[in-house]
């Protein structure tokens, strides 16, 4: 993999790397891809789509409303709160 | 006092001979005299202890104590919620954040009423070995202050291991009880996938968690195990299995160990010499011993870390800066708060296996990574079956080597990862399995033993802890002085 691929990753994932930690990054990166890499080599011949899941039993509850927090306990986690709302910034351009 | 296993501390309680007060003041004066070494909580608050202690023996003065445990202290790894208290699971993601509601587990554990001692130490979000990823701190072995105590759940087991507390909860995705419990000379379990609920637990990795007991003895083991397990409506994967019983009758001759056909090749010399000790122990007394062809198994960590990182990848994603956790705001844009927040919240490893995670599921190489892996595990779960059909239990070296010194694998994260070969198949399996203390090696650190069984045979499994219990030559004693 190459600095750039990694950086395609690493935004998909909603995370930067910075140019100071982006060597040690890719030299950790590699290495471990070729050492889980290992896992091509099992044999899978036998293994069915029935052995993947082998729990399939759907659990299911009835549809009834239960509880939630409240707006104030929500209002104490955001990091920025305003009148009953999270605050972010404007998403769309004027 | 703080010398004594938890079923003494237990048994003094309810013969009413000692407070909870009394036990929970015990443990705070050694845990101020030495936590400063040991450094195993993030977060500590002694008044909050205190009054929940206070409040148990108050209780018991009334004649209704909740429990037989009511006021015995557990300490909670801190990436288990407890409402209005803080869970930081060692990043800096979470500093602040304060739990509006509390696990599954912590309501059982207060409906029974221990005192809860939250703020263990952990690898960030329990992605380790060692609890070095820790954002805040590193915990150090109690047995030797240069060396780690395991991990993740490293500052559960130095904790007990430093008779700072007899009980701790910590998580297990791929060896996070076991192998700090074998390094710190204690013991702990990871319990078969569903049977103990994963509400409240900060997800990891959903399909490999966890929830186990770590203790200083094999009845801490028993007693939290059969508390905390049970189907929960809050957790569509657990189950309701059958409470855990003990065998009353127990033979060596009616049982037969499975273990692995290439072993010791990558193992300690004293681990090794240790392990065949016990093999050689209990085929003595009659036990029939087979080996196994273990060959599929030296893909397990591969395996495990594909899968593992695939699922943090996506459990991670929830933090973005904005409903709770850490914001960085530059008065940007909203996806610049997403990439600062992220980017400076999460540590070096988080990151990582994130990013390894957001590969292997990635268009181009889903098949070849993630698909393979899937059927890859599905392999080792046949092979288990196959193992199971043959033996009653699986015995392996919980850890191929004893405590090793902070830093020294920090710099080569495929060593790090390896230190969990023995324990993250059985995370892949959903089989329970457990850490037994198994004596000391030459430099005086700690062995232990790890058995597997068949999915929900924890019963059989504790028999076999509790005759382990009464062989003196796998005793090991706490350390008294730490320095």
């Amino acid at each position: 993999m190459d600095a750039k691929t990694l950086q395609e990753i690493a935004s998909l994932a909603r995370l930067k790397i910075d140019q100071t930690e982006l060597d040690s990054m890719l030299r950790d990166f590699n290495q471990i891809m070729e050492y889980v890499a290992q896992v091509q080599e099992v044999d899978v011949s036998s293994i069915q789509e029935k052995d993947l899941y082998p729990h399939h039993e759907n659990t299911m509850r009835s549809d009834t409303v239960g509880e939630s927090l409240s707006r104030d306990e929500i209002s104490k986690l955001a990091p920025q709160y305003e009148n009953g709302y999270i605050v972010v910034p404007r998403v769309i351009e004027t | 006092m703080i010398k004594k296993k938890f079923t003494e501390v237990k048994n003094l309680l309810n013969k009413q001979e000692i407070t909870s007060e009394e036990i929970c003041s015990s443990y705070l004066k050694r845990i101020e005299e030495i936590e400063p070494k040991i450094q195993a909580f993030i977060h500590f608050d002694k008044d909050y202890i205190l009054s929940q202690a206070k409040a148990s023996d108050q209780r018991r003065k009334q004649g209704k104590p909740l429990s037989l445990w009511d006021g015995i202290p557990i300490g909670i790894k801190d990436n288990i919620c407890i409402k209005g208290k803080k869970v930081t699971c060692a990043s800096k993601i979470l500093e602040n954040f304060v739990s509006p509601y509390s696990a599954t587990v912590i309501e059982k554990l207060q409906a029974h009423g221990f005192v809860l001692v939250p703020g263990l130490n952990l690898d960030e979000f329990a992605m380790g070995s060692s609890t070095e990823n820790s954002a805040f701190h590193i915990t150090k072995n109690p047995f030797d202050l240069e060396r780690i105590p395991g991990g993740s759940s490293g500052g559960s087991a130095a904790a007990i291991a430093a008779s700072m507390l007899p009980v701790a909860l910590g998580s297990d995705t791929g060896g996070s009880i076991r192998q700090p419990a074998s390094l710190c000379g204690i013991w702990g379990l990871k319990p078969t996938y569903g049977r103990v609920s994963r509400y409240g637990l900060v997800a990891y990795a959903s399909s490999l968690d966890q929830i186990g007991p770590m203790g200083n003895d094999p009845q801490s083991i028993l007693d939290i195990l059969n508390i905390i397990s049970g189907k929960d409506p809050k957790d569509s994967t657990s189950v309701s299995a059958l409470p855990i019983v003990i065998p009353e009758n127990f033979s060596w001759k009616n049982i037969k160990i499975g273990i692995m056909k290439e072993e010791g090749k990558e193992w300690q010399s004293d681990v090794y010499e240790k392990f065949n000790y016990i093999i050689a122990e209990v085929k003595k007394r009659g036990a029939q011993v087979i080996e196994l062809d273990f060959s599929l198994f030296k893909y397990s960590i591969p395996i495990y870390y594909i899968i593992a990182t695939a699922e943090c990848s996506s459990n991670l994603s929830r933090f973005d800066g904005i409903r709770y956790g850490l914001r960085v705001d530059r008065n940007k844009k909203l996806e610049d708060i997403y990439l600062d927040s992220r980017s400076e919240g999460f540590g070096k490893e988080v990151k990582r296996r994130i990013l390894l995670g957001t590969f292997s599921l990635s268009s181009g190489y889903y098949d070849a990574y993630y698909g393979k892996a899937q059927k890859a595990r599905a392999a080792i779960r046949k092979k288990y079956q196959e193992f199971f059909s043959q033996v009653d239990f699986i015995f392996q070296p919980t850890s191929p080597t004893t405590a090793f010194k902070i830093g020294e694998k920090t710099q080569d994260p495929v060593q790090m990862y390896k230190a969990d070969i023995m324990n993250s198949s059985v995370n892949l399996g959903g089989y329970p399995a457990i850490s037994i203390p198994a004596g000391l090696d030459s430099k005086g650190l700690p062995i232990g033993l790890q058995i597997t069984a068949p999915a929900f045979e924890e019963g059989k499994l504790l028999k076999l802890a509790f005759e382990f219990n009464t062989w003196e030559s796998l005793q090991i004693p706490l350390p008294d002085r730490i320095e």
